[in-house]
């Protein structure tokens, strides 16, 4: 997000609908200005990040192992690019989980959990083919 | 309260403050807010969609009023909505063909409700985004029924993310401690160390929505509201009530935790998670207000310069910060002044999570 928080048209009070700041008794008419920020942080960053799997138990090995992927995704992508490098089945029993302690919710962006769980540089994902960390 | 229950689920009504029980580790304060924030309720008002209604269904009363449990899910009011469709609206024959498993539930504008979200962030996200439409000030929604509708079949699978059955939903929520508890202090022992049954015993708290059930564990896993171990300005704790007892100096204080486990939701919008520690590296504590000029600077604008000195006006005082978006929490309006720390051992979710809905001005 840091990179378009700098963009000049967003500079508060610049919106052509406000009037000269010598009227400042009036309120201004923020509407516009707040819609921009809205879009702004809205956008999807185009960041890529590293995420690196970790077979537990019985599940299968992964040859490779780390993949980069974008940071706007859900993790519900990382799950669904699991299973299908896996050949797993619908129906075939897959648990993901973060640091070896939880599994996040499908629907969290792959960004807030690298910004919150990165170790290394890495996000580490653990899969198992039976609940390991419940 | 609901009207149509037969068990004693939403059953308290007495003032929260009554019932609060002495408990040396936790001050009056603290279990005064974590009580208030467990009572809250949202007004839900669920019809089923009337194209979807089976044949010869009672047209007339398929609408449900509900005051839910704010830190309740949506599966576990389903059987209670379902015993009064199924008694008061559907024919008999037809409802024998609906399955629960593939009832879903949207907003009145199309917006659908997650299983795995709490019914209090579910309605806040509601009125947030109602707060961007609206040319009314949003204070005259706020206390209006969030309107539901339910539909019995084809759920969008791939948008709902979970199946609607009360066990994934549980298993959501004891991820979601799990998370909270990682971010807080850097390990999840507190979690592990919980016995199967005190850990199934925080669920069954909220399903049965008792208080003391889910406190006498969860005051385990939560940090302790007390004050800053490090000295802090005294016009910090304008926005909470002083508590009496002597500055907690332990590993467990909510200011000495790693982080906050801190969400922020925009209308309509992205979900924002950030590593939000308790303190600031000046040693004072963090607020809503830093939180919000780092993350949200477009929403949450800083203070323009002051005006160059003039004859007229030797000592000019800069404009104030213009007011576009303000934070509701629980419901609740709040201050820019609240710290994140008290806000995260006071009025975070069951799931332990700070949920920050930032709504948008209105004149």
């Amino acid at each position: 997000m840091a990179q378009v928080a700098g963009s000049p048209e967003l500079t508060p009070r610049q919106g052509s609908r406000n009037l000269p700041g010598w009227t400042s008794t009036e309120r201004p008419d923020h509407s516009e200005e707040v819609l921009k920020a809205l879009e702004t942080y809205k956008k999807k960053d185009p960041l890529k990040i590293v995420v690196r799997f970790k077979g537990v138990g019985n599940a299968p090995i992964m040859k490779q192992n780390m993949y980069k992927i974008t940071a706007a995704n859900r993790f519900q992508a990382v799950i669904q690019f699991l299973r299908k490098e896996l050949g797993w089945q619908n129906g075939e029993p897959l648990f993901l989980y973060i640091n070896s302690t939880f599994s996040p919710a499908p629907d969290d962006t792959v960004l807030n959990l690298y910004k919150s769980f990165a170790t290394e540089g890495f996000l580490i994902v653990n899969y198992s083919t039976t609940p390991a960390w419940g | 309260m609901s009207t149509y229950n037969s068990s004693s689920r939403h059953h308290s009504t007495q003032p929260p403050a009554s019932r609060i029980e002495k408990d040396k580790n936790v001050d009056y304060n603290t279990s005064l807010f974590r009580r208030l924030t467990w009572e809250g309720t949202v007004p839900l008002e669920i019809r089923v969609d009337p194209k979807e209604l089976p044949a010869n269904s009672d047209r007339g009363l398929e609408c449900y009023f509900i005051q839910a449990p704010r830190i309740s899910y949506l599966p576990l009011i389903v059987p209670e909505i379902r015993r009064f469709l199924m008694d008061v609206v559907f024919d008999e024959v037809a409802a024998k063909s609906l399955k629960d498993e593939e009832w879903w539930f949207e907003s009145e504008e199309g917006t659908l409700l997650k299983w795995h979200w709490p019914l209090g962030l579910l309605y806040d996200n509601h009125t947030i985004s109602m707060s961007l439409r609206s040319p009314s000030p949003s204070s005259n929604t706020m206390a209006t029924p969030m309107r539901l509708i339910l539909h019995l079949a084809a759920p969008p699978q791939d948008k709902l993310f979970l199946s609607p059955s009360i066990e994934s939903c549980k298993q959501a929520f004891m991820n979601q401690l799990k998370e909270a508890d990682f971010i807080r202090w850097g390990n999840t022992r507190r979690m592990t160390a919980l016995r199967k049954v005190d850990q199934d015993g925080l669920w069954e708290g909220i399903r049965e929505h008792s208080f003391d059930d889910f406190w006498r564990v969860a005051s385990k896993l939560a940090p302790n509201a007390g004050p800053p171990t490090s000295a802090s300005p005294p016009s910090s704790s304008m926005s909470r009530p002083l508590s009496n007892d002597p500055p907690s100096q332990d590993k467990d204080s909510a200011y000495s935790m790693r982080s906050v486990p801190v969400r922020m939701y925009l209308p309509d919008g992205p979900v924002i998670q950030e590593v939000a520690p308790p303190m600031l590296e000046d040693g004072t504590p963090h607020t809503l207000g830093t939180l919000f000029s780092t993350h949200l600077p477009l929403l949450f604008p800083p203070r323009p310069p002051a005006p160059p000195p003039s004859r007229i006006n030797p000592h000019p005082q800069p404009p104030p910060a213009p007011q576009l978006a303000y934070a509701l929490i629980q419901g609740v309006v709040s201050p820019p002044e609240a710290e994140l720390a008290w806000l995260g051992a006071c009025m975070a979710g069951a799931d332990g999570w700070l949920n920050i809905c930032v709504a948008i001005s209105r004149e």
